[in-house]
C-alpha cells in the first residue's frame, strides 16, 4: 500500500508542477507586455523584458562641444567639458569609449588616445578633452561611450498615451469612443434577443424549427461578406457611417449567439413553473416578464460579458461602419493598428496603448468570470 | 543600441514642438506677413474664399510626422476661409477609401498615393473629375506640367477623359541616404556610377561590415519599396520606353528584361549585403530600417529610399550633416543617363462641396506648397515657388536631382492597375525576398495581371 | 451631440422602445384585433397564440434578414456577376474559374485546412488536459481563471503581446524577443537535440496515434455493422477519417523532417518569416485565445460525469490514465464535439491575427484575409465574393451538423 501511496503523492507533485509551467506559460506574454509598458524606450531596446529589473549596458554618441568654444593655443586647438552637462539625464559612469562608430568601445574610460594630431581622454565621470591640430567643426567631434544605466520604471507612457491632449496618437478619445459603442451594442441586442428566445423556447408554432436551424445557421455566417452591402443600406437610409450604424450592425451580428444562448438556457427552465402560470390564466407576456426573465439572469449576465468583450474588442466592423474622415470617432483597436504600422519598434508606446485597451475587458472578466462561465454552459453544453 | 542621448535630448525637444504645434491649430506655424513666403496669394485667395461654417474633411495616408506637416498647411486654409477642415490619416488608406466611396461615405478630398487606385475609382465613377481651368493651370505652371495632367487624367464611367486629381507634394525615389560621419570614420567615397556602387557594396563586405539596410513592411502596403527598388533598376538597365511599355502592360511582367532588373535587386538582398540577413528585409518595417544607420557599431551604411524618409529618422537628426544623401547612380556603361525615378501624392474630389473646389483652389497658391517646404519632407514641381524657403539644403539638392535627370519616371507600380501595383506587385517582391527566383516572381504578378485584363 | 450622451439616450431608447412595442403590439392583440370575448373568444384565442410568437420574433427577423441573410444572398449575386462601369454583368462561374487559377488562392485555402485542424484540435486537447489536471488541485480555480483570461484580449491586443515575443533583432544585438532568446540559448548539444528533436518528435508520434485511434473509433461501427447508420453519417465518419489520415501523413513528415532539418543554432530567427512553420506561429496565438474557452466547457463536462463511474472503475483497478481515457473522455465526447466546432467556426472568420501579423505574406494568407484583399485592395468584388462563398460552403458541414443537433434535441 505503501507503494500506491507513494506514486499517488509524485503523481500529485507532478499535476501542480504541470499546471504551474501550464500557467505560467499562459500568462507569461501578457506579463511582457505589461512590464514593456513600465519601461523607457532605450531600455526595452537594449535588454529583454524579463531582465528589466535589472541595470543594462547602453552604448551612447556624444558630441564635444563645438567649435566656437574652442581655446587655441599655438595652433592647437583644445576642447573640455562633460558629456552629461545640460544633457538633462543623470550623469553616469563611462566604462568604455571611442571614437569611431565601428568601434564605439574601443577605449577604457581614463584612457588617453593620440592619433593623427588628435588627442582625446574620457574620464569615468564624463569629462572629456579634445585637442586637435585643425580647427574642429563647428558642430563639435563626434564620439562614443558605454555606461551601465540603471533599471528605469516609468508611468510616462501612460502619462503620455492617455493624458497627454497635444498626442495626436493618444489613446483618451479612443477609450471613450470604445466605451461609447460596446455599451449600446450590448444592451440592445439582449432587447431584442430574449423575446425571440422565449418564443422560440416556448410557444408552439410552425416555422419554429426552421427559425431555430436559420439562427444556428446564422452563427457561423462569415460577417466580413455583410459589410459593403450594409454600409450601402446605412447610406441609403441615411444613417451613414457613425455611432447609430455601428449599434445596428453590433446588435445584428450579435443577435444568433444572444438567442441562441438564451433559448438553450430559457429551454431548460422547469417547465412546470410556466405551465402552472399559464393555468392560472398569466398570458405570454406576463410570463415572459415576470418569470422568465428574471430566471434567465446568469444566461443574460453571460451574453452581456461576452457581446461587450466582442464589441470592445472589434476592429473590423468599427472600420467600416463607425470611423469616418471627421477623425473624431476612432476606436482604440484601430488606433493600435495604426501605431503597429507607424511606431512599430516603439514598443513601450505599442504595450501602454495595448493595455490602455485590455484594460477593461479584463477587469471585466476577474469580476463576471462565474458569470460567463455560467452562461457559456447553458449556451454550449446540454 | 540603436538609440543615443541625442535622440533622447530630441525627443524631449520634438514633444515640446509637438505641443506647440498642435496647441497651434489656430495659430500658424509663420506669421502671416513675415519671411520671404509669397503671401499675396494668400491674401488673393482669402479674399477671394468664404467658406464660414462649412466644414470639409479630408484622409490620407499621411500619419505622425506627415500629418502635423500637413495639418500646419491646412491651419492657412482654415485661417484664409473660416471653414472646418479635418484630416484623418491611415495606414491602410487604400482599402479605407475605397469602402467608403463604395458605399458614399466618401470624405469630401482622398490624398490618394497612387494614381492607379484614383483610375480604378475614376472608371467607376466615384470621383468627381477637377473644376474647369484645373488642367490648364497645371500645365503652364508645373515643370513638365503636361506629364502631371496627364499622370492624372482618366476615363470616366462614361468613357471620356477628364482631369481627376491634382498633384501636390512630389518625392525624388533615386536616393541613398548615408551618415557622412559614418563614411569618414571608414574612408569611402561617394559613389558615382553603379559600378562603384557595387564595388562598394562589396568593400562594406570585405570589412565585415553590413552595407544595406532594406525594410519593406509597411503593415497592409508591405512590398512596395521593392517596387522602387526594381523600377530605378529597370531605368538603369533599360531605355525608358521599355520602362513605359512595361507600366502600361504592353510587355509582359516576366519579360526577359524586367525579370532581369529584378535579379539586379537581388543582388542587394544577398544575405551578407543586408543588415539582418535577407530573411529579416521583409519583416523590417520600412519606418524602422533607417535606424540601422544611425545605431553604433553601423547596423549599415546604405538606405536606398525616397525623399521623404527623413521623416523617420531619429528625432533631431539634421539632415545634410547628422545623415545625407547621393544619387543612386546608373550604370556607366549602359549608358543611360542619370534616370530619376519620382512620385507625389493626388489630390481627387471624392465626395463634391463648395469647401473641396476651394481646396482645389487654394492647392493652387505657391503658399499653399511654400508653407510645407519650409519645414521638412516636401518637393514641389510647381515652378512659382521662392525655392530660398527649402527647410532644409538638402530639399533645395534633391530639387536640383530633380532637374538634372536626363530621364524622369513616375513610379511605375502607383500607374500599374490597383491589383498589381497595390497588389500583386508588392506579394511578388515579398516572395522574391523570401527566397523565389526573380523568374518566379515574376510569373506570378504576370499571372494576376494577365488574369485582370481578361 | 455628445457622443456619451448619445449612447445613453440609444440604449435608453431602444430598451423603452423595444418594451413598448412588446407590451402595445400584444396589448393590441388582445384586446383590439382578437379580444377573448364576442362570438367565438375560443377561436380568438387561438388566432391570438398564432400570431403572438411573430410579434415576440419580428425585430429579431428583421435584424437577421437584412444584417445577414440579405448580404448571404448579395454575396452569391456577386460571385456569379463581374462589374463593368455602370453596373453588373453576369459572369457565370468565370469568378471561381479565375480563382481556382491562382496560387494565392490555394496558398490560403491550404493554410485555412492547417488551420482548421490544428487550432481546434490543439486548443481541445490543452483545454482537456488543464481542465483534467485542475480539478483536484486546491488552488485550480485561480490557475484556471489565469489561463481564461486570454479571452478578454482583442485579437489585436494578443497581436501585439505575440509580436513582441516573436520580435527580431540582429545577433550583434541584445535580444528582445523571448523566442530568440530562448532559441540563442541551444547550441546545438545534447539538450538541443533533446527539446528541438526528440520531445517534439515524441508529442508528434503522440499525435499521429491519436489521429489513428480517431481514425479508428470513426470506422470501427461501420466497419464492424454493428449499428445501422445512416447516409450522412458514414460521410461524416468518412470525411473525418479522411481529414485524420491527411494529418497522420502530415505528421510523418514533420518528424522526418524534424529529423533531418540543419537546425541554425547561434543565429536569430525572423519567426514569422520561415514559409510553412509562421503559420503555426500565427496559430500559437488563438490558441492562447481559445484553449480557456475549451477548457471552461469541459471542466463542467467532467464534473457532470457521476463519481460512481470512476469510483467504480478504480475499484476495478483501472489507473488514472485509464480512468482519464477509457472513462472520462468518452462520457463527455459530446462536449469535446461542440468545444471542436465552436473554436472551428472562429478560425475560419478569424482574420485579425493574420492581417495585424503578417498581412499574408510569407505563405501565410487565409481565406478570410484572402477574401478581404480581394475586395478592398484589388477591388475585385466578384473573386472576393467567391472566396467568401468558399467560406460559407467550409463552415456548411459544421451548420448541418448544428441543425441537426438541434433539432434531435427538440424532439
Amino acid at each position: 500500500m505503501d507503494n500506491i501511496a507513494g506514486t499517488k503523492s509524485s503523481l500529485t507533485w507532478a499535476v501542480h508542477i504541470t499546471v504551474v509551467l501550464l500557467v505560467a506559460l499562459w500568462v507569461f506574454p501578457t506579463v511582457g507586455l505589461l512590464v514593456s509598458s513600465f519601461r523607457t524606450g532605450d531600455q526595452i531596446s537594449t535588454s529583454g523584458w524579463w531582465r528589466a529589473a535589472f541595470p543594462t549596458e547602453q552604448t551612447m554618441q556624444f558630441r564635444t562641444a563645438g567649435a566656437d568654444e574652442a581655446i587655441e593655443e599655438d595652433g592647437v586647438w583644445t576642447l573640455t567639458g562633460n558629456v552629461f552637462d545640460g544633457s538633462g539625464t543623470d550623469p553616469l559612469t563611462i566604462s568604455a569609449w571611442g571614437t569611431s562608430s565601428r568601434t564605439p568601445n574601443a577605449y577604457e574610460a581614463g584612457e588617453m588616445v593620440e592619433d593623427d594630431g588628435e588627442s582625446w581622454t574620457v574620464l569615468e565621470n564624463g569629462d572629456y578633452t579634445y585637442t586637435s591640430t585643425e580647427e574642429p567643426s563647428r558642430r563639435g567631434e563626434r564620439f562614443f561611450g558605454s555606461a551601465l544605466v540603471a533599471p528605469e520604471f516609468t508611468f510616462g507612457n501612460y502619462q503620455r498615451m492617455l493624458f497627454d491632449p497635444s498626442n495626436v496618437q493618444g489613446m483618451s478619445q479612443a477609450f471613450f469612443n470604445t466605451l461609447t459603442v460596446s455599451i449600446p451594442a450590448t444592451i440592445i441586442p439582449i432587447v431584442v434577443a430574449a423575446f425571440a428566445a422565449y418564443a422560440l423556447a416556448w410557444m408552439e408554432f410552425p416555422g419554429r424549427a426552421l427559425l431555430i436551424a436559420a439562427v444556428v445557421g446564422f452563427l457561423v455566417v462569415p460577417l466580413q461578406l455583410a459589410l459593403i452591402p450594409l454600409l450601402r443600406l446605412h447610406n441609403a437610409i441615411g444613417i451613414g457611417k457613425g455611432y447609430m450604424g455601428v449599434w445596428l450592425a453590433h446588435t445584428a451580428f450579435g443577435l444568433p449567439l444572444a438567442i441562441y444562448i438564451l433559448r438553450n438556457y430559457m429551454v431548460g427552465l422547469p417547465r412546470d413553473i410556466i405551465e402552472n402560470a399559464r393555468v392560472d390564466g398569466a398570458t405570454d407576456f406576463q410570463i415572459f416578464m415576470r418569470i422568465i426573465l428574471p430566471l434567465s439572469f446568469p444566461a443574460l449576465a453571460a451574453f452581456a460579458i461576452f457581446q461587450f468583450l466582442w464589441t470592445w474588442n472589434d476592429l473590423l466592423v468599427a472600420l467600416v461602419f463607425l470611423i469616418d474622415s471627421s477623425g473624431k470617432t476612432t476606436v482604440m483597436t484601430r488606433q493600435i493598428i495604426e501605431l503597429l504600422g507607424t511606431r512599430g519598434g516603439d514598443w513601450e508606446i505599442l504595450a501602454t496603448a495595448a493595455f490602455v485597451s485590455m484594460a477593461v475587458p479584463l477587469a471585466v472578466f476577474f469580476l463576471m468570470q462565474k458569470y460567463l462561465v455560467r452562461g457559456l454552459l447553458a449556451g454550449s453544453v446540454k | 543600441m540603436t538609440r543615443t542621448i541625442t535622440a533622447r535630448l530630441g525627443a524631449g525637444v520634438a514633444a515640446l514642438a509637438l505641443m506647440a504645434g498642435t496647441a497651434g491649430a489656430q495659430s500658424l506655424m509663420f506669421p502671416i506677413d513675415e519671411g520671404d513666403f509669397n503671401w499675396d496669394s494668400y491674401h488673393e485667395f482669402a479674399d477671394a474664399t468664404d467658406l464660414s461654417g462649412q466644414s470639409l474633411t479630408i484622409s490620407g495616408p499621411w500619419l505622425s510626422v506627415d500629418q502635423e506637416l500637413f495639418e500646419s498647411v491646412l491651419a492657412y486654409f482654415e485661417e484664409a476661409t473660416g471653414a472646418d477642415v479635418s484630416y484623418v490619416g491611415s495606414d491602410s488608406f487604400e482599402q479605407q477609401i475605397v469602402i467608403d466611396v463604395e458605399a458614399g461615405s466618401a470624405p469630401n478630398i482622398g490624398v490618394f498615393p497612387q494614381p492607379g487606385l484614383l483610375n480604378t475609382l475614376a472608371n467607376r465613377g466615384l470621383v468627381t473629375p477637377m473644376p474647369e481651368g484645373t488642367e490648364e493651370w497645371i500645365a503652364e505652371n508645373y515643370a513638365a506640367g503636361q506629364s502631371w495632367v496627364d499622370l492624372a487624367t482618366f476615363e470616366g464611367p462614361e468613357g471620356e477623359e477628364d482631369l481627376y486629381g491634382l498633384f501636390y507634394k512630389a518625392d525624388v525615389k533615386s536616393l541613398v541616404w548615408y551618415i557622412p560621419e559614418n563614411f569618414e570614420d571608414a574612408g569611402y567615397e561617394i559613389p558615382e556610377t553603379m559600378e562603384d556602387l557595387k564595388a562598394l557594396t562589396e568593400q562594406i563586405v570585405e570589412d565585415g561590415e553590413t552595407p544595406w539596410c532594406i525594410g519593406l513592411g509597411s503593415g497592409g502596403a508591405t512590398g512596395w519599396p521593392a517596387t522602387d527598388w526594381v523600377e530605378d533598376m529597370v531605368l538603369r538597365t533599360q531605355p525608358p520606353e521599355v520602362y513605359d511599355q512595361w507600366v502600361s502592360h504592353e510587355i509582359p511582367f516576366n519579360d526577359e528584361r524586367i525579370v532581369n532588373a529584378i535579379s539586379e535587386f537581388g543582388y542587394f538582398l544577398q544575405d551578407d549585403f543586408v543588415a539582418g540577413g535577407s530573411q529579416a528585409v521583409a519583416s523590417t518595417d520600412f519606418r524602422d530600417s533607417p535606424q540601422g544607420l544611425f545605431s553604433f557599431p553601423p547596423q549599415c551604411y546604405m538606405h536606398h529610399m525616397a525623399s521623404f524618409i527623413p521623416s523617420f529618422f531619429p528625432e533631431g537628426t539634421v539632415v545634410g550633416e547628422d545623415a545625407d544623401f547621393f544619387y543612386f547612380p546608373a550604370y556607366e556603361e549602359e549608358d543611360l543617363g542619370q534616370p530619376v525615378l519620382g512620385a507625389g501624392t493626388v489630390f481627387a474630389i471624392t465626395d463634391e462641396n463648395e469647401a473641396a473646389n476651394a481646396f482645389m483652389q487654394f492647392l493652387q497658391t505657391p503658399i499653399a506648397h511654400e508653407i510645407w517646404m519650409a519645414q521638412s519632407g516636401f518637393l514641389t514641381p510647381l515652378t512659382t515657388v521662392n525655392t530660398d524657403l527649402f527647410g532644409d539644403p538638402t530639399l533645395g539638392r534633391m530639387n536640383e536631382i530633380l532637374l538634372d535627370a536626363t530621364t524622369f519616371r513616375f513610379d511605375g507600380s502607383d500607374l500599374m492597375p490597383g491589383a498589381i501595383g497595390a497588389g500583386a506587385f508588392w506579394t511578388g517582391m515579398v516572395d522574391f525576398a523570401g527566397g523565389a527566383s526573380a523568374q518566379e516572381a515574376a510569373d506570378e504578378i504576370e499571372d494576376a495581371w494577365a488574369a485582370i485584363d481578361q | 451631440m455628445n457622443p456619451v450622451f448619445q449612447g445613453v439616450l440609444a440604449i435608453a431608447v431602444a430598451v423603452a422602445g423595444c418594451g413598448a412595442y412588446f407590451y402595445l403590439s400584444n396589448l393590441f392583440l388582445d384586446r383590439v384585433l382578437y379580444p377573448p370575448t364576442g362570438r367565438d373568444p375560443g377561436r380568438n384565442v387561438n388566432r391570438a397564440n398564432a400570431i403572438r410568437p411573430w410579434l415576440f420574433l419580428a425585430p429579431a427577423i428583421l435584424f437577421l434578414a437584412l444584417y445577414l441573410g440579405y448580404p448571404v444572398i448579395e454575396t452569391l449575386r456577386l460571385s456569379v456577376t463581374d462589374r463593368v462601369p455602370g453596373g453588373f454583368v453576369w459572369a457565370g462561374f468565370d469568378n471561381y474559374a479565375q480563382m481556382s487559377r491562382e496560387s494565392k488562392f490555394w496558398e490560403a485555402f491550404r493554410n485555412n485546412l492547417l488551420w482548421l485542424i490544428v487550432v481546434p484540435a490543439v486548443s481541445t486537447a490543452l483545454g482537456l488536459l488543464v481542465a483534467q489536471l485542475t480539478d483536484r488541485i486546491s488552488w485550480g480555480n485561480v490557475a484556471k481563471s489565469l489561463i481564461f483570461m486570454p479571452m478578454a484580449i482583442s485579437f489585436v491586443g494578443a497581436s501585439v503581446i505575440f509580436k513582441l515575443i516573436y520580435d527580431y533583432r540582429p545577433a550583434s544585438q541584445e535580444q528582445i524577443g523571448v523566442l530568440n532568446a530562448v532559441w540563442l540559448q541551444f547550441d546545438g548539444g545534447l539538450a538541443s537535440v533533446l527539446v528541438l528533436r526528440v520531445v517534439p518528435g515524441l508529442l508528434l508520434a503522440g499525435f499521429i496515434a491519436a489521429a489513428a485511434w480517431l481514425i479508428w473509433a470513426m470506422l470501427e461501427p461501420v466497419l464492424l455493422g454493428r449499428r445501422k447508420q445512416g447516409a450522412l453519417s458514414i460521410l461524416l465518419r468518412a470525411a473525418l477519417s479522411l481529414g485524420a489520415l491527411f494529418l497522420i501523413w502530415r505528421a510523418v513528415t514533420s518528424i522526418i523532417g524534424l529529423a533531418l532539418v540543419d537546425l541554425p543554432y547561434g543565429q536569430p530567427q525572423t519567426w514569422l518569416t520561415i514559409p510553412f512553420w509562421n503559420n503555426f506561429f500565427l496559430m500559437v496565438v488563438l490558441i492562447w485565445i481559445q484553449t480557456g474557452f475549451a477548457m471552461v466547457l469541459l471542466s463542467a463536462a467532467l464534473r457532470g460525469i457521476p463519481d460512481e463511474t470512476v469510483e467504480a472503475a478504480i475499484v476495478d483497478g483501472a489507473g488514472p490514465f485509464q480512468i482519464f481515457f477509457r472513462i472520462k473522455v468518452p462520457q463527455i465526447a459530446g462536449t469535446i464535439a461542440v468545444v471542436w466546432t465552436t473554436i472551428t467556426v472562429t478560425v475560419l472568420k478569424v482574420f485579425d491575427i493574420v492581417y495585424a501579423m503578417t498581412n499574408g505574406q510569407w505563405e501565410t494568407q487565409v481565406l478570410a484575409n484572402y477574401m478581404y484583399d480581394k475586395l478592398f485592395r484589388s477591388n475585385d468584388w466578384g473573386v472576393g465574393s467567391a472566396a467568401a462563398i468558399v467560406i460559407m460552403l467550409l463552415v456548411t458541414p459544421i451548420l448541418v451538423w448544428n441543425i441537426y443537433n438541434a433539432r434531435r434535441e427538440m424532439r
